[in-house]
């Protein structure tokens, strides 16, 4: 995809100009409940004496406050917020955006630049009183909590004399049987298509690959393999190197004839 | 809208829309005022994430396949981890850093990480007007800090920690970065020519102020002579061949390179920094080729007395790594040969060994003898002469009483050498007298370092020694190829073995010459003890 990772500047070569705004949490999450085209308020830019004033008002039908588990509280949010205006000095900021479309090409474009930083505050008022202490009492909630039972519980272990768990595992092993010895050909076959995988093996898994009894295995191990001690790969098997035919990755069976 | 009575005011009201269902993902680029980044001037830019942090599950282990894998490896590998409780974060593409390219391959890059906990308290949204006057706010996914990467050299935490412990001494911080990129060019020898350019450049500062002012003691340079060679000694004569190679070649290249680490120490002009400059001079003498270049190239630069010429190329040799006692020996002779005949055979003799640094502490007399009135002419970058004008600066009038007075006894030593030298070729039962000049500390390093020289000078003892006492020597093509394919030598070793006395050139030519050659041969470069050797092998 050449075109991954191509930046749109577009909107910086338009030197468009964008408003970066902080916004409480609560306000944002009744934003997040607007309806329809997403209208959420009215803002009002004035010009008092020289000085810019901004101010946000929030719309009527977005002032319900939900509390933990979205159940209407009786709190409401305040609806008036004026503006902090505050300069971008010391940091160049631009807006850049990321869309990823269904057909899974991703687009970096720049939107533009900030020329404008602002806070957006809550006007003091009986309202945000009551959503702060609501705010507060949800998180002074502990997170985890002890509660006290009134009887044991008894319903998880029960002693019993064999647990059914353990019962199934005897029967499985019964079934299976004790391992029973194969030709020592096919045995030779399995393990070089075994060490045709992997270099080393444990011999628990060459007799869970293989089933056959260890000290069957151990026999014809030892006639062709060896048994590292020490190093890396401690106590392991391996082919002895004559029969070995690694070639980064590419393997070779040899196959001798007992 | 409502206007206050009395004072001007007035206000416009605009419908603030928070648009659901956007695809778009909004993100802060912030970059620091600082680095002055004009988002307009960009004609092209391309943005991606930077995955370098992403460790793909086993690619860190051990090759998969059949070759030197265990069965269920992976397992237990991952079995292990949980017991010890190793968590490993996953890897979130959206925290990845961003890696932003502007200008394309020429132009600046930058890398962006993630600001954390911007999401936590407060929520940022993008206040942009719409075409109908309308605001729309869209919410802020992530801040990224955009900083400019740098493409030029940088220092490691290592490299920088030495540099600032020679802080005061250092002059010339250009030449840091150029001895850094020397040291790397040395691992993989290339040609740098151009590193010999910028290098040479740096040594014309430096030299042209290196032959002036240096406060210099006779016996310092004894004592931290030997101790260089000691340090030195252990290097094989590889690297000589490079070093001289260098040395020549960059005659205003290379030797300003090689001044490079050696003129910060020299440069320094101020009273207080002279001792310390001396002795950091000294003792990085055999460790630095540069030093061991710049001798060489002043000794051939200087048009000064030849036996200071000789002197200083005496010296070089014997700077660099002690190779065996026979090099050490011959080094000896060479410093003490600051007279012609006994001086000429030194140098033939340690043609193949000429990088012993026993005579480290001979050659410093000799070479701060020799470089005391050198004065580098500024093409020549005087870098090379950094280390040798430093000495010689240091004593203006007496380069050639003080040589004579040690030559004397070292003379006796060096013949002495030179004979057990023609003999033996490669045995380093040299005479123990000059040897035990030089290197009584490196006796062992140069013990050790003996067999393996010897060996490489045994093969032509005989012309490679055609030193013939009053003879001329001719500075040729097959004599330089003869001395590299024995030994490997710095400039500064091959430069003591054309001394100017005995090739009837001026030092300036010697050097010239010396260069063409080595640009001819185009010798190997092996890095030894910091400098750089030259060798062939045929």
């Amino acid at each position: 995809m050449s075109e991954k990772g191509e930046v749109d500047l577009t909107g910086a070569k338009q030197n468009t100009g964008v408003w970066l705004v902080k916004v409480p949490k609560y306000l944002s999450q009744q934003w997040a409940k607007a309806s329809g085209r997403g209208e959420v308020g009215k803002l009002r830019i004035g010009k008092n004496q020289g000085k810019a004033e901004v101010e946000f008002t929030l719309n009527e039908d977005l002032t319900m406050i939900d509390s933990l588990g979205n159940k209407p509280s009786g709190v409401q949010a305040p609806r008036d917020h004026p503006f902090t205006m505050q300069t971008v000095g010391g940091q160049t900021l631009a807006v850049f955006t990321e869309t990823q479309s269904e057909s899974s090409k991703e687009r970096i474009s720049l939107e533009g630049l900030v020329v404008q930083r602002a806070e957006c505050r809550p006007a003091v008022s009986e309202n945000y009183m009551k959503l702060k202490r609501l705010q507060i009492e949800e998180l002074s909630k502990p997170v985890r909590l002890s509660q006290q039972l009134e009887k044991a519980v008894t319903t998880n272990y029960k002693p019993v004399a064999n647990h059914s768990y353990n019962l199934e595992y005897d029967r499985k092993k019964k079934e299976e049987g004790k391992r029973a010895r194969v030709d020592k050909q096919q045995v030779l076959d399995m393990l070089f298509s075994a060490f045709e995988k992997h270099q080393y093996y444990n011999i628990k898994d060459l007799v869970d690959i293989t089933k056959q009894p260890v000290s069957y295995l151990k026999e014809i191990l030892r006639d062709i393999g060896i048994y590292n001690v020490k190093g890396t790969h401690k106590n392991t098997w391996e082919l002895k190197p004559e029969y070995r035919h690694y070639q980064g990755g590419e393997e070779e069976e040899k196959e001798t004839d007992d | 809208m409502a206007s206050l009575g009395g004072s001007s005011s007035s206000s416009t009201e605009y419908i603030v829309r928070v648009p659901k269902n956007t695809s778009k993902k909004y993100s802060i680029m912030a970059f620091n005022s600082g680095d002055k980044v004009n988002c307009s001037s960009w004609t092209q830019a391309r943005m991606e994430r930077d995955m370098s942090n992403r460790r793909m599950y086993g690619v860190e282990e051990t090759e998969e396949g059949a070759a030197g894998s265990e069965f269920g490896k992976k397992q237990r590998e991952e079995a292990r981890r949980k017991k010890f409780g190793i968590v490993t974060r996953e890897f979130k593409v959206e925290d990845q850093p961003w890696i932003l390219k502007v200008n394309g391959k020429a132009g600046k890059r930058f890398k962006g990480t993630k600001k954390g906990g911007i999401t936590e308290n407060a929520s940022y949204y993008i206040f942009t007007q719409c075409p109908d006057g309308a605001f729309e706010a869209f919410p802020v996914n992530g801040w990224y800090n955009f900083v400019p990467q740098a493409k030029h050299r940088t220092l490691t935490a290592e490299e920088a920690e030495e540099e600032w412990g020679r802080r005061n001494k250092v002059v010339n911080h250009f030449s840091i970065m150029l001895q850094r990129r020397l040291r790397e060019q040395e691992r993989g020898p290339d040609d740098d020519d151009e590193e010999g350019e910028k290098g040479g450049k740096k040594k014309k500062k430096k030299g042209g102020r290196g032959g002036d002012l240096r406060i210099h003691d006779l016996e310092d340079d004894l004592e931290l002579s030997s101790d260089e060679s000691d340090s030195s000694g252990g290097e094989d004569g590889d690297s000589k061949p490079k070093k001289k190679e260098g040395d020549v070649k960059g005659k205003g290249k290379k030797k300003k390179k090689k001044r490079g680490s050696d003129s910060e120490a020299n440069e320094d002009s101020d009273d207080g920094d002279f001792e310390g400059l001396e002795v950091d001079y000294m003792s990085d003498e055999s460790s630095s080729e540069e030093e061991v270049g710049e001798e060489k190239a002043k000794s051939n630069k200087e048009a000064v007395p030849k036996g200071i010429d000789e002197a200083s190329e005496s010296e070089e040799e014997s700077e660099e790594e002690k190779q065996n006692e026979e090099e050490g020996k011959e080094e000896e002779e060479e410093e003490e040969g600051k007279k012609t005949p006994v001086q000429t055979k030194k140098k033939r003799d340690s043609s193949g060994e000429s990088d012993t640094s026993e005579d480290s502490d001979i050659d410093g007399e000799a070479a701060s003898a020799l470089f005391m009135v050198k004065r580098t002419p500024p093409k020549r970058g005087g870098g090379r002469g950094s280390g040798g004008s430093s000495r010689t600066g240091s004593r203006p009038g007496t380069p050639s009483i003080d040589s004579t007075s040690t030559s004397n006894t070292l003379r006796a030593a060096a013949s002495k050498l030179e004979q057990g030298k023609r003999q033996v070729v490669g045995g380093s039962s040299e005479s123990p007298a000059a040897k035990r000049l030089k290197m009584e500390s490196s006796s062992t390093a140069v013990t050790t370092q003996s067999p393996a020289p010897s060996g490489k000078s045994t093969p032509q003892p005989p012309s490679g020694k055609s030193t013939p006492s009053s003879s001329d020597v001719q500075l040729t093509e097959e004599a330089v190829r003869r001395y590299l394919i024995r030994k490997p030598m710095t400039t500064k070793d091959l430069l003591k073995k054309f001394q100017t006395k005995r090739t009837g050139l001026s030092s300036e030519q010697t050097v010239n010459v010396l260069a063409q050659i080595l640009k001819r041969l185009n010798p190997e470069r092996k890095n030894v003890n910091d400098k750089m050797h030259f060798y062939l092998t045929e």
